[in-house]
């Protein structure tokens, strides 16, 4: 990425007077990143064939299509790097009202995409866009900022817990409308997550964590399609054919797999016994192909991702950067609660939903919205460590 | 600057959220660990219930082949496109393109599917080349499956229809001795287990659970070459002489063995639409017909072997009448005082009648019986008839009369070939086989040698220029035989103008090798006698197979002159 950047000529001023090792951005997260958005090909490539063959004729389909968004992601995060992080802070507020506006653009007639019961995304110019990915980021974005503004508030007052998490309410609002509960509750979660970093009271982090979780409570029982999803997900085994179908497929596919797999490619659920193999569930037909070796490297691919980007967080807050800390933290616990969901609902230890694997899932929206988040935690680390030199420069002439 | 300076977040909640992360983490690993390895026995129980199958391996039927090894019937892979039509219900408009590939209406189809959609198994089109079946799968309709079968062919179509039968559509044998062979042609299927993907489509061989038994082969006594012959001559000759139907039997004299049998009509094997079944019987094994003239050459045996004629005996057939009872047994002409080889010669119906009477009552009976007539022949052909002779304990003499000369039974043109095997072997009956033999096979002695050779003389001059069967002589070889020609019953009045031509004989006359019967029903041109109508068929039919099986001639100098003038008589 750091070469891209060179040719691109869009590093700042004092970038391009530096040495390339000067503007190098954190290897060890992009290595990672570049890790699991590589198995990730691999994986959606073989996870997709025999679906994409009887769909299209041309069993690499999916994988090509993949490729082609996490080229446009890469691209993009490459434009990103180079916007100082500082514009994403002063952006926040507005951010936050585009994501309502564009959650709201999905009810549109015309422009909103209904796919399985949910109005997930927006089509235009041949191109749908699942919009609570873009929604996540813009939210985590505002908060980090908001958390920044009201630093003392957030601390002491009941006030400054509530203020946010109303504004966030909308948007999780909007979410259960499409209807994408998993978007709503990774967001929640996420933001409890961020204030909890931010400095808020336990007592109060303890009472609106129980009031949304009552209230999630609630609309799961008020929506009967949901209950069937829990109890699904409870006994799968209860009703296998039916609203157990999916996960006891999924599970099949882990039991397959045992300690090595059947290997790659060998998969027998994929062979459309498994629905949604390719997005939801990519990470059952990793685990019947590449077996438990390979279920608990990739766990461990994503905690040592989201250990990193909350280190790089850690590193930011004690350069006296707070927006810096909390954008990274904000992001460090979406992408690490979204892949311990996905994971954690595909080997039923949580009811079934709409949620991808980050960078893995095929879907071009949450790549390309994935690829940018971590390039916003990699200019946090390039703009910490710049401060850094900047110190010691000072150090140095005092 | 009014913002102060940044209080950072205490490690104690950073640690919070790594524990909780981390702590994650780990519980998925567990859970990793306890679906991949402490519960896979159960979940893959529950994958294979879902995706493992026992499916047939198909076994081919064996191959017929004639007595040379040359094939009658073999088995070609053929693919039958199945559905599924739940699925296929899905998949509507791919409909179209399929209903053309396999010719199929789409009205029918549609059909088809709403009538059996709650049936996981549907034939669509039975046996397609595989060629065309690539072509449909590569439509990739969803529930449209092939599945390998076998198709019986029949290279010889017609020809040898009527012996080899054939299968239906699963392979079973319906008629001839594909019926009767079944056990030992039909292949048992072997069972495999596969892995199927949702769709039915198989994607892994697993294990083979039971090896596919293929059927054996079988060889029968039929020659190709002499089967074709006989069949090319008798369509030629029920044909010439607008006939109903008409059959040929060619018999090894030695072994019994069957070496052609045709008939008119025949069918097409291979096609069989719209046939009518009456085309499918084999009348040489299935029919029965009064044999006529053609008996009296057993009434001669019965005679000869009662010792009360010899070979030399004179039987006085003046007037050309003899009146038994109420009833009359007639000649052509009236031939006077005549030897037996004269009585056979002539084939005269006071001769034998006289005959016949003179001998004690059971005689001619217990004769019929022996050379087999009233009982199959063994060959084991299904739907073989036994044909009648008449057992009732009391005779009138009028039925001893007629009964010496082929009325007032029934017998098969099989049986009647069998029997004249034994006059032509020296005295054996022999069982009736359509398989090739290897061994020897052993008859029954029922005459002596002395009487078969008698006999055989004897019916060597009806086929001489002077007998009723020049025309079934053959350049070469001497020629034994005795023509038939019999009014057939209608009911239950013997037709005037309704005649079965019959022709029986062997060659070569002194050590024969084959004997030949035919059977013209119903000859519709100017001539209707056996010597006319079905010696001809004999004589071209044995000149070919005396030819093909490489038979020295036993006439050294063949008379040309005497030949050419018996022609110019005719």
């Amino acid at each position: 990425m750091s070469v891209s950047l060179a040719n691109f000529g869009i590093a700042d001023k004092l970038a391009s007077r530096r040495t390339r090792q000067a503007i190098n951005v954190d290897r060890k997260l992009l290595l990672i990143t570049l890790i699991i958005i590589l198995l990730g090909l691999v994986m959606l490539g073989s996870a997709s064939i025999s679906i994409a063959e009887q769909q299209t004729g041309k069993p690499f389909y999916y994988l090509w299509r993949q490729f082609g968004y996490v080229s446009v992601g890469v691209f993009l995060a490459t434009l990103v790097f180079a916007v100082p992080i500082a514009v994403w802070q002063r952006l926040g507020p507005i951010l936050i009202m585009v994501s309502m506006l564009i959650l709201l653009l999905v009810f549109v007639p015309g422009l909103g995409r209904n796919v399985n019961g949910s109005t997930r995304w927006i089509g235009f110019a041949g191109l749908n866009v699942q919009v609570s990915e873009f929604a996540k980021l813009f939210c985590i974005i505002y908060l980090a900022g908001y958390l920044v503004r009201h630093t003392q508030l957030v601390r002491t007052e009941l006030k400054g817990f509530i203020r946010p998490l109303l504004l966030l309410q909308v948007v999780v609002f909007l979410l259960l409308l499409e209807p994408d509960y998993g978007a709503a509750a990774v967001l929640l979660a996420t933001a409890m997550g961020m204030m909890w970093l931010g400095g808020a009271r336990f007592s109060q982090f303890a009472m609106l964590g129980f009031l949304v979780a009552a209230a999630l409570a609630l609309l799961a029982v008020s929506s009967p399609y949901r209950m069937e999803r829990l109890t699904a997900f409870l006994n799968p085994w209860a009703d296998p054919f039916n609203s157990g179908f999916q996960l006891t497929q999924a599970l099949i596919a882990f039991g397959r797999g045992e300690w090595l797999g059947v290997g790659l490619g060998s998969s027998v659920q994929k062979m459309f016994y498994l629905p949604e193999a390719h997005t939801d569930f990519v990470f059952s037909v990793l685990g019947e192909e590449l077996g438990l070796v390979g279920v608990v490297i990739v766990i461990l691919l994503y905690t040592y991702l989201v250990l990193r980007l909350l280190r790089i967080g850690r590193h930011a807050e004690q350069r006296e950067l707070p927006f810096h800390a909390y954008l990274s933290y904000g992001i460090a616990l979406w992408i690490g609660l979204q892949a311990y969901i996905n994971i954690g609902v595909n080997m039923g230890v949580l009811p079934t939903k709409g949620l991808t694997l980050p960078l893995m899932s095929y879907g071009g929206s949450s790549v390309v919205v994935m690829c940018l988040a971590i390039s916003m935690v990699l200019r946090v680390d390039y703009e910490t460590r710049k401060g850094d030199r900047l110190v010691q420069n000072k150090k140095g002439i005092v | 600057m009014k913002e102060k300076v940044h209080n950072p977040t205490s490690a104690f909640r950073i640690g919070v959220v790594i524990t909780v992360l981390v702590g994650s983490a780990l519980v998925l690993i567990g859970r990793a660990f306890d679906l991949q390895v402490l519960r896979k026995d159960f979940l893959q129980d529950q994958g294979d219930a879902r995706a493992l199958r026992v499916e047939p391996v198909m076994a081919h039927r064996g191959m017929i082949t004639d007595r040379q090894g040359e094939p009658l019937a073999i088995s070609t892979p053929v693919d039958s496109v199945w559905i599924q039509p739940q699925t296929f219900m899905t998949a509507q408009s791919q409909w179209s393109p399929l209903a053309k590939e396999l010719g199929l209406n789409m009205a029918d189809m549609r059909r088809l599917v709403a009538q059996k959609q709650d049936k996981e198994f549907v034939f669509l089109k039975r046996q397609i080349s595989p060629m065309l079946g690539q072509k449909v799968m590569a439509l990739k309709i969803p529930g449209v499956s092939l599945l390998r079968e076998y198709r019986r062919y029949y290279p010889m179509g017609e020809v040898a229809a009527h012996v080899v039968g054939f299968t239906n559509v699963d392979d079973q044998g319906q008629e001839g001795l594909e019926l009767a062979y079944e056990n030992w042609l039909h292949g048992t299927p072997g069972k495999q287990r596969v892995i199927k993907d949702r769709l039915g489509r198989v994607i892994q061989h697993v294990e083979l659970l039971q090896k596919p038994q293929p059927g054996k082969n079988l060889t029968l006594s039929i020659d190709r070459r002499l089967q074709y012959l006989a069949y090319r001559e008798l369509k030629k000759a029920v044909f010439k002489n607008k006939a109903k139907s008409g059959s040929v039997v060619i018999l090894d004299v030695h072994t019994g063995e069957v070496l052609a049998m045709v008939n008119q009509p025949s069918y097409n094997p291979n096609t069989r639409k719209g046939l009518k079944a009456s085309s499918f019987r084999n009348r040489a094994v299935t029919d029965v017909l009064e044999p006529g003239s053609t008996m009296k050459p057993f009434t001669v045996a019965a005679g000869l072997e009662s010792g009360r004629y010899t070979a030399d005996s004179m039987i006085n057939t003046s007037p050309g009448f003899l009146k038994v009872g109420r009833n009359l047994v007639r000649d052509a002409h009236n031939y006077g005082l005549i030897d037996i080889t004269t009585l056979l010669q002539k084939s005269s119906n006071v001769g034998a009648s006289k005959m016949a009477l003179s001998l004690p009552e059971n005689t001619l009976l217990h004769m019929q019986e022996a050379f087999g007539f009233g009982e199959i022949t063994g060959s084991g052909f299904p739907g073989e008839a036994s044909g009648i002779v008449n057992t009732s304990p009391h005779w009138r003499p009028i039925e001893q009369a007629t009964m010496s000369f082929g009325y007032g039974l029934s017998v098969t043109p099989l049986q009647l070939a069998r029997a004249y095997c034994v006059l032509a072997n020296g005295g054996y009956l022999k069982p009736i086989s359509f398989v090739r033999q290897q061994h020897p096979v052993v008859g029954q002695r029922i005459i002596k040698t002395k009487t078969a050779t008698a006999i055989r003389t004897m019916l060597e001059s009806v086929v001489s220029h002077d007998g009723t069967a020049f025309k079934a002589s053959v350049e070469g070889y001497r020629v034994a035989g005795k023509t038939g020609t019999v009014k057939k019953l209608v009911n239950g009045q013997y037709s005037d103008d309704r005649y079965q031509a019959l022709f029986a004989g062997m060659a070569p006359a002194v050590n024969p090798r084959f004997v030949m019967v035919v059977i013209i029903n119903e000859p519709r041109g100017k001539a209707f006698y056996g010597g006319l109508v079905a010696a001809p068929v004999f004589s071209r039919v044995m000149s070919g197979a005396l030819r093909l099986f490489d038979i020295a001639p036993d006439v050294t100098t063949p008379d040309r002159w005497q030949m050419a003038v018996a022609e110019a008589h005719l």
